[in-house]
């Protein structure tokens, strides 16, 4: 739940998801599900010379199960509310 | 995946395949049902080749990304012209 | 170790959470590293970190097939969030 409404923050912010195949894809984040698959808009690749397979989509959806990373900008993200968030989460976890 | 219903969508497999076919229904488990597929197949030693598939039910456990695909902008792209190694498949 | 210690790690997760705003170590799956700030974890850890350098250790193979040296290929990211079935390991960083 934790990470699910962490990345609900990160609605509409431009965030880029490296994929375990090596495609880093950056684009504006739509929307994000229970399973952490996430809709981008605007998309562009890293590499358009060495992967032109995106050239003729513009969003996409993509599944969670198949994300390494997310990389963003430091300035959209308010850590001292995640810790305490984090925190938060482990205690009721174990009531 | 709503608004991509009826629309033509490029699906990337976790293998690295690509097919793109139009979506018909799709379910939680991301499984997924095209219509008219046809797989491109990209390669260094000619353009990219063109698979006609048929009707596919893709199981969700095989999808890394679905994506829309913009017709318009697809219908521009000369595909045999192009050269690319296939994607890589996923690493899990 | 005494009984207020015990109380307050009796599971792995427990460690992970004193590692909360500090450094850590994590090793993943495809021979990377990553020391970075902790900011957010759970229980698949799932992790958000920032200030973070990634190591990625690549062994080169010539066209005979011999392997080369070793060498590391390094990238700084201002804030990350990571899936946790890449994880292996996460440890206190050593400074």
């Amino acid at each position: 739940m934790l990470i699910f409404s962490f990345f609900k923050t990160l609605t509409d912010q431009v965030i880029t998801v490296e994929l375990k195949n090596d495609l880093s894809i950056t684009g504006t984040l739509k929307s994000v599900d229970q399973f952490l698959n996430i809709r981008l808009d605007g998309i562009s690749v890293e590499d358009p010379e060495r992967h032109p397979h995106m050239m003729a989509v513009r969003n996409c959806f993509i599944r969670g199960s198949v994300v390494r990373y997310v990389r963003m900008a430091a300035k959209n993200v308010d850590t001292t509310l995640l810790e305490d968030a984090t925190r938060r989460e482990i205690k009721d976890a174990k009531k | 995946m709503e608004g991509y219903v009826d629309h033509l969508v490029q699906v990337i497999l976790q293998d690295g395949r690509i097919i793109v076919g139009k979506l018909k229904g799709y379910d939680i488990r991301t499984n997924l049902i095209l219509a008219d597929c046809v797989e491109r197949e990209y390669s260094m030693e000619q353009g990219v080749e063109m698979v006609p598939l048929g009707l596919y039910m893709i199981k969700g456990d095989n999808v890394a990304i679905v994506a829309e695909v913009d017709e318009a902008k697809d219908a521009t792209i000369n595909y045999s012209e192009i050269r690319a190694e296939p994607l890589a498949e996923i690493h899990h | 170790m005494d009984h207020a210690a015990a109380a307050q790690i009796s599971e792995p997760l427990d460690l992970v959470k004193l590692a909360l705003g500090e450094r850590v170590f994590i090793k993943l799956r495809g021979d990377r590293t990553l020391t970075g700030t902790l900011h957010a974890y759970d229980a698949h850890m799932n992790l958000v970190m920032s200030q973070v350098e990634e190591s990625v250790h690549i062994v080169d193979v010539t066209d005979a097939g011999q392997p080369l040296p070793p060498r590391v290929e390094r990238r700084n990211v201002e804030m990350l969030f990571v899936r946790g079935d890449s994880v292996i390991l996460i440890s206190p960083a050593q400074q």
